[in-house]
């Protein structure tokens, strides 16, 4: 697996006057055993927050146990040695605070909130089901019961999940991109304990693994702490590199996703870039010029003026391989989305070829650099941030120096990022066919 | 299994930045907070002209005039409006709850004279233009038709209807199909200019800020405010529960998971039971180790979530548990819910588990003061629900102060007996034969709640 290498120097971009004293903050460290540490203390309010960003999501599995690294997040609540089952938010809760957790194509991601006197107990619960959890047949079964009920509520009952599902399957045809997170109803019900276990040792393994702590606490105890109760977690094998075997896209695939309800929809997906390439960065901005605010692109031309749209949004995730620059438009009962879509392609031909204008690209930095900015307004946010800045961009710097790397981005640049990037022979549509069945 | 030792909540101080409150001349009150640790500042302003206080004929009208106000203002377009908002990185925003309507605003620090001038404009001189009237109107109506294809939208809708009867709070406050479609501009203007006042009014403004200047912009662009109530509206009593037992089903024949609420009547804000109530509550279905979490999602794997919540409204409140499953486990599901609830009625929770939600609630305050506009919702609710002063201050003491007997008092006065209504959303002709028992069936279409 591509683990991004930290810089051996400075980027070239400066952090931000605002955001420099968070970057001053920020302690770094690795324990012998390869787990990768970052502190940021702030004395604001008095509560922490604690994340564990293990290297491994949907992309790290096969067919037959898709939706492995999903279910596996939740049976790391179940009990491990120390903590047994349910153990493990009870002892949380009743010292003042709250866990959550989520998994992506390309991380599973654990945090707790709590007061700040809890520390030791969440570095004790943290590091014993990093070190022992236990899977038992009975767990295993019930919390697959919650994930069937989750795969229900989230896909198989929501028609937005329905159409996003054959909307990867589309886009990707080789990459474990194609699947989806929660996974295939038959490989939930299928998952053996064995599969669990070993997922367990290649990817739980503490050289696996960034703990990022945020908030009210003393950095040299708690960097004492989590030598004390980590050291001893011995590392695991390198996990297997993921294999991206996705061929070269040759023309427009469509499919069309048929069920009741009240309107139409369009989901409509490009391939994009790797979140390290440097385009992302230019996609972001692309992203927000076209849909963030009242006056953006798409918004005001397809949602105020031709009202061919309800609403409109713009997904382009960072992914560790290749992703997809994805446009969601909610449309009114008895629209053609024929019509809607000709007018998207028109929107988005214009801007590959006239690109947008000064102000526009303006608007759009002043809205990325706003949405950094609330982002590490929490304790929770600044952990999250940086995190997700050091695993998908290869340092948490370069996240906080996001702000004048889009400052340095030209309207060339997003017209041609444009061009290269939402062309038909590169996207992939799917539109959801209402049939009578909702309709009164 | 081992025990574990709850220690006794010490709890660390907070440290609340100074609220200064002033009255402009035109009797707007304007609350500030100085916190500069991010150049970020939230403004929010809060109108008692809620939907609660719609005519009956002009449901919708606070919603729909709030959320247009700033397509076109002070001789500005709407996209003008836009314009200047997204080229600094802001958001403004309008819409109407229950009870205020509500013009909120995000901005960088350093445009915020700029941008307190754009919600000026928008708040004292909107125009209403009639072509924005209707893109909103047939928006609006197209929302509301896609809302119907969201099972938990359509639970919660025919609960609210369930429970409130014909009282103000059983309408959405984006107003129905109906109310949508018949709105005139000159009730929009109305709204405006006789519901909308600097009397019925608090601006609270948080984060990077000088004091003295903001008051001085303040004062500057929306001192001229002008007109509206002399005084706030109260909203008209609840008589409770019109049809205790009643089982209202919204029929999606295509649903393999049903929605289950299982409502009855709570309790006013700033009742004296608040406290235990907030303790006791958090025992049986609130953090992620509830009872009902336990019985529904841990040992029986019946659904991926379940809770329960007391809503507290001024004239009135509710008290609902929410989950879903599998159609053929609907049973199970209620019954489990049920006798959970009947349960905490008669018993009351235990010291070990009120302990437990104490260290918890308390822990977790603290963090819910993190965020500017998190600063500003919280001042904002004191204000208007007439809560004590020290009320944000005091929290974390008065919810550690609760002792068992309070709270099982307060479960036993608050909790339903029979009381109670059923919404459902699901496959109604799966559902009628396992649900009939709970008491009579009523079958809505999702169009019925458009």
């Amino acid at each position: 697996m591509p683990r991004p290498q930290p810089r051996a120097k400075a980027p070239p971009f400066p952090i931000l006057p605002a955001l420099q004293p968070i970057a001053d903050s920020v302690i770094e460290a690795k324990l012998p055993n390869g787990l990768t540490v970052r502190l940021l203390p702030s004395h604001e309010v008095p509560t922490c927050s604690f994340y564990t960003f293990f290297r491994v999501g949907s992309r790290n599995e096969r067919p037959g146990i898709t939706g492995i690294s999903h279910l596996f997040e939740h049976m790391m609540f179940n009990g491990a040695k120390k903590f047994g089952p349910g153990q493990f938010d009870k002892v949380l809760e009743s010292n003042g605070g709250t866990s959550n957790a989520y998994t992506s194509t390309d991380l599973t991601v654990y945090y707790e909130d709590f007061m700040a006197e809890a520390l030791e107990t969440v570095i004790d619960l943290e590091s014993d089901r990093m070190r022992s959890l236990q899977v038992t047949p009975k767990m295993l079964e019930s919390e697959r019961q919650v994930v069937m009920e989750e795969r229900r509520l989230r896909v198989d009952n929501e028609i937005a999940g329905m159409v996003d599902e054959e909307l990867s399957t589309l886009v990707w045809k080789a990459h474990p991109y194609r699947w989806p997170v929660i996974g295939w109803m038959k490989d939930i019900e299928n998952i053996r304990r064995e599969d669990c276990l070993d997922y367990f040792r290649t990817y739980y393994a503490p050289n696996n693994a960034t703990v990022y702590v945020s908030g009210d606490f003393e950095p040299k105890e708690a960097l004492r702490l989590l030598k004390k109760y980590y050291g001893a977690i011995k590392p695991g094998p390198s996990p297997a590199k993921v294999i991206d075997a996705e061929p070269e896209q040759k023309g427009e695939r469509r499919a069309e996703v048929r069920h009741p309800a009240q309107a139409p929809m369009l989901m409509i997906a490009w391939r994009g870039p790797a979140s390290t390439h440097p385009d992302t960065l230019t996609l972001d901005v692309l992203q927000y010029a076209l849909s963030v605010g009242q006056s953006s692109r798409l918004t005001r031309s397809l949602v105020f003026e031709q009202e061919l749209a309800v609403g409109i949004s713009v997904d382009w995730t960072w992914r560790l391989d290749p992703g997809a620059f994805t446009v969601v438009l909610e449309l009114k009962p008895g629209a053609d989305p024929l019509r809607t879509e000709a007018a998207l392609y028109a929107e988005l031909e214009k801007v590959a070829k006239e690109g947008i204008s000064a102000r526009e690209l303006e608007k759009a930095k002043n809205n990325l650099s706003a949405h950094l900015l609330r982002e590490l307004a929490t304790n929770n946010g600044r952990a999250h941030a940086l995190g997700t800045y050091e695993l998908m961009l290869g340092h948490w710097r370069e996240g906080l120096a996001l702000a004048s790397r889009y400052e340095a981005i030209t309207t060339e640049q997003v017209r041609a990022a444009a061009a290269r990037y939402l062309s038909a022979e590169r996207r992939s549509v799917v539109t959801l066919a209402p049939t009578p069945g909702a309709q009164a | 299994m081992k025990t574990f030792r709850t220690q006794t909540p010490k709890l660390r101080p907070l440290h609340l930045p100074p609220h200064e409150v002033r009255v402009l001349a035109n009797g707007l009150t304007v609350h500030v907070v100085k916190r500069s640790s991010l150049p970020l500042v939230a403004v929010r302003l809060v109108v008692r002209a809620g939907s609660a206080f719609d005519a009956a004929d002009q449901r919708g009208v606070a919603d729909f005039a709030s959320r247009i106000l700033r397509r076109g203002a002070g001789g500005q377009s709407a996209d003008e409006i836009s314009e200047a908002v997204d080229l600094v990185g802001a958001a403004l925003g309008g819409y109407a709850n229950e009870e205020n309507a509500v013009i909120s605003l995000s901005t960088p620090s350093k445009h915020l004279d700029a941008m307190l001038g754009v919600m000026g404009q928008v708040v004292l001189a909107p125009d209403f233009p009639e072509q924005e009237v209707e893109l909103n109107r047939r928006r609006t109506l197209a929302q509301l038709a896609n809302e119907l294809d969201d099972p938990g939208t359509l639970a919660d809708r025919a609960l609210t209807r369930a429970v409130w009867g014909q009282h103000p709070y059983a309408f959405e406050s984006c107003g129905g199909k109906v109310d949508v479609e018949r709105l005139t501009r000159a009730q929009l203007q109305a709204f405006h200019r006789e519901r909308l006042g600097p009397k019925v009014a608090h601006l609270f403004v948080v984060g990077d800020v000088d004091v003295e200047a903001v008051t001085e912009v303040i004062q500057r662009t929306l001192g001229g405010w002008r007109g509206g109530p002399k005084f706030a509206p109260e909203v008209p009593a609840w008589p409770g529960l019109q049809k205790p037992g009643d089982v209202v089903i919204v029929d999606k024949p295509e649903q393999t998971q049903a929605q289950v609420r299982i409502a009855a009547a709570g309790v006013k804000r700033g009742h004296p039971d608040h406290f235990p109530l907030v303790v006791m509550n958090a025992v049986l279905g609130g953090g992620f180790t509830s009872r009902l979490v336990t019985e529904i999602r841990v040992k029986r794997g019946l659904s991926y979530g379940a809770g329960s919540s007391f809503d507290m409204l001024s004239a009135g409140g509710s008290f609902t548990v929410s989950s879903f499953t599998r159609t053929e486990s609907v049973n199970t599901l209620v019954d489990v819910a049920l006798a959970e609830v009947e349960k905490m009625r008669l018993k009351g929770p235990s010291a070990k588990e009120l302990a437990t939600v104490q260290r918890y609630i308390c822990g977790l305050y603290p963090g819910r003061l993190e965020t500017n506009e998190a600063v500003a919702g919280a001042i904002a609710d004191v204000v208007h629900y007439g809560l004590p002063p020290d009320w944000i201050a005091g929290y974390r003491e008065r919810i550690s102060a609760v002792s068992v007997k309070q709270a099982a008092e307060a479960a036993h006065r608050h909790l339903f007996k029979g009381e109670r209504v059923l919404a459902l959303v699901g496959n109604a002709e799966a559902l009628k034969p396992m649900v009939s028992r709970y008491g009579p069936i009523t079958v809505l279409r999702p169009t019925d709640l458009e």
